[in-house]
């Protein structure tokens, strides 16, 4: 099976056939725009956003003397930016957050609905997307460097710091002080920093798994 | 678009090879030789012991994989040139129906076939209930396909594909998650249908109900002709 | 029993006012509370602090005429209390306890009314209410025919998901690796890929999740024609 599903990207070079142009600029513009994502990256899409709703619905791992319950959501993430790079990322995590918004309870908690842009962890969660984007731009970057392993990690640790920073803003808009809003967001950071960890392994394992992932033949 | 009207596929030295993403590498690799074939009879099954080339073979028919050198031609229409049409005239039926229901609930996935059709959403709830109801599927429309046996989910598969009345059928493998009494279903089903068939199968009883047998090895063909021969044929070619 | 369950678990099966309201009026209605929250303060202190006491209490008798049950709001209130507590002692050390007291209100009465929204509206109404958000946008290149088969295939793929985590924790249990995180999630993530794969294969056999036929793709320009 592995062989022939890798095989699916040859259309891009074999397809061009003999190619009749759209009749209008505009139309040739949002064919190109349409175009970006084909069937398997909207299934990518689609699953890696499914893979977020569902990292909340499992239970936690206990970690630490405080006890904090951590869920496997940043990490998720942090692997949405590694794994499917800048655009597909993104979108995946933009339909996550966009389908809670809309009202199902897949947000941390079983929350659900436009509540959560009313309550003080909004940042994070609207700092996911910027996250994802950031560590997607680096990752594409990553993966060609010689140091792929450190890149990735860097680049995930990028996308962790635009996801606290945005969510330390978030507390403070909700009338927080700031030293506060730090020390509230600082619990969660050695947990993060592990989930990145353990993500950049995850990625790593995923990219041999399947070499053309993250890389996308050029059209 | 009769089903009934001969259909012919042609592939004209058509082979597959895979440049590996890492180039770096060594040079590509061959999964299917340069094939010449016609396959215009109405029942064929593929056998061939697994990562033989069988399932990039029936990908070929539908364009799901282009040829890296020569062309398939499905009716006269080149699967790279019009893929899309190809793939409205040849249906494909995957092993695993799950990777295949898209929806959540078998209804839901008939009417995503229909789309095409650009029906008001009444008449297509409507025309997807029918559908279901003629494959004798009616009391699952509404069922999560979770909910559904490995059997109950390859029948709703073959319905939704099925749903856009294509000409041509093609199933990888489609029973090897059936136990022996969906099997039995399957095949009974198969045999009604008025469609083109061409399947690949580790079913050896499968593939004797098809008047032409093609046995793929080491990414060729190695035999092509009446099933028994092919049988006789691919067991040499194990043992 | 790897249904869809836990999706429509924010949802109450009523016949309340509000589950017979149309979406629209009830979005309209919490924008209302959201603007009545923010803007009041704007006025004077004290008028900021009325209103949105005013807002809190009919987000909380909402819950009531929903005949939703009050263990729920308490969870949707527990969820934050920590911050919730953070921010008033804050706000009541630098503006006084007026001041806190509206901060905190408003955060909880729009918590609230979005809550009841989610609540009395199923799951169904809430994507088709999406969709037609999504329509006006087709002119700007949106496709909003592929956005409906993004957002189905996500939710098809959300028990796929969990029912993988259960099964690499049960494996993961049997091999006496269940704190390790890495062992509990790589083969989730490995199979998610590998799924999300076949679909991706299915859906162009069936032709599907490639822009239309009939419009602008007709030359076979792109990927996957």
């Amino acid at each position: 099976m592995n062989p022939t599903s890798r095989s699916r990207p040859a259309p891009d070079v074999t397809a061009k056939g003999p190619t009749p142009q759209p009749s209008s600029a505009s139309t040739a513009a949002r064919a190109v725009r349409r175009q970006r994502f084909n069937a398997v990256d909207l299934s990518l899409i689609a699953v890696f956003a499914a893979l977020l709703a569902a990292s909340i619905a499992i239970p936690g791992i206990n970690v630490g003397p405080l006890g904090v319950a951590i869920t496997l959501q940043t990490l998720v993430v942090s692997l949405c930016g590694l794994v499917l790079g800048f655009a597909r990322g993104t979108a995946a995590v933009g339909l996550y957050i966009l389908l809670g918004l809309v009202g199902l309870p897949i947000f941390s908690g079983f929350r659900a609905g436009p509540a959560v842009l009313a309550s003080p962890s909004a940042g994070y969660i609207i700092g996911f997307i910027f996250g994802a984007a950031v560590v997607g731009l680096l990752a594409a970057w990553a993966v060609r460097s010689r140091f792929k392993t450190a890149a990735l990690f860097g680049a995930a640790l990028a996308g962790m710091v635009v996801i606290h920073v945005f969510g330390i803003i978030g507390l403070t808009l909700k009338g927080m002080a700031l030293p506060a809003a730090i020390g509230a967001d600082v619990i969660f950071l050695p947990g993060d920093i592990l989930k990145n960890v353990i993500a950049v392994a995850i990625a790593l394992s995923l990219h041999r798994a399947f070499p053309d992932l993250l890389v996308r033949r050029r059209r | 678009m009769s089903a009934s009207a001969r259909q012919s596929i042609v592939l004209s030295a058509a082979g597959v090879d895979i440049v590996p993403a890492d180039a770096a590498a060594a040079g590509p690799k061959t999964i299917l030789k340069p094939l010449t074939l016609e396959l215009a009879e109405q029942r064929i099954a593929v056998i061939g012991a697994n990562g033989s080339g069988k399932s990039t073979l029936l990908r070929l028919l539908n364009g799901l994989v282009l040829p890296s050198t020569g062309s398939v031609r499905v009716n006269g229409l080149d699967t790279a040139a019009d893929g899309a049409a190809v793939r409205r005239t040849v249906g494909f039926v995957f092993t695993d129906p799950l990777s295949q229901l898209v929806m959540p609930t078998p209804v839901e996935d008939v009417e995503l076939s229909l789309r095409r059709l650009k029906l008001p959403k009444k008449e297509r709830r409507a025309r997807a209930l029918d559908i279901l109801a003629g494959y004798r599927l009616a009391h699952l429309a509404g069922n999560s396909i979770y909910e559904l046996s490995g059997g109950e989910r390859q029948m709703v598969a073959l319905a939704t594909v099925l749903a856009v009345e294509p000409s041509i059928l093609v199933l990888d493998e489609p029973s090897t998650l059936l136990d022996l009494r969906n099997t039995r279903l399957l095949r009974e089903r198969l045999a009604s249908l008025p469609q083109q068939v061409v399947m690949s199968t580790h079913d050896l009883d499968l593939a004797a109900d098809c008047g032409r047998v093609l046995v793929v090895d080491d990414a060729g063909i190695a035999f092509d002709g009446p099933p028994d021969d092919a049988v006789a044929r691919y067991r040499a070619l194990v043992g | 029993m790897r249904g869809h369950a836990h999706l429509v678990a924010g949802y109450i099966p009523g016949r309340s006012p509000f589950h017979r309201m149309p979406l629209w009026v009830k979005a309209v209605l919490l924008l209302l509370v959201a603007v009545l929250c923010l803007a009041s303060p704007a006025v004077s202190v004290p008028a900021g602090a009325a209103v949105t006491t005013a807002v809190l209490l009919a987000a909380v008798a909402s819950h009531g005429v929903a005949r939703l049950p009050w263990g729920r709001l308490w969870r949707a209130v527990k969820l934050m209390l920590v911050f919730l507590v953070l921010i008033a002692a804050y706000q009541w050390w630098e503006h006084g306890a007026l001041v806190a007291w509206q901060v905190v209100a408003a955060i909880v009465a729009t918590v609230l009314a979005s809550n009841v929204l989610t609540a009395t509206t199923p799951v169904d109404e809430l994507l088709d209410g999406l969709a037609a958000m999504v329509r006006p946008l087709e002119r700007f290149g949106a496709d909003p025919e592929r956005f409906s088969l993004t957002v189905a295939l996500m939710l098809r793929s959300i028990p796929f998901v969990i029912g993988a985590f259960s099964d690499v924790r049960d494996a993961a249990r049997a091999r006496g690796l269940e704190r390790n995180l890495l062992a509990r999630s790589l083969p989730v993530v490995i199979a998610t890929v590998g799924y999300a794969r076949a679909t991706g294969e299915a859906l162009v056999a069936r032709g599907l999740g490639d822009p239309e036929p009939d419009d602008d793709a007709s030359g076979g320009t792109g990927p996957g024609r």
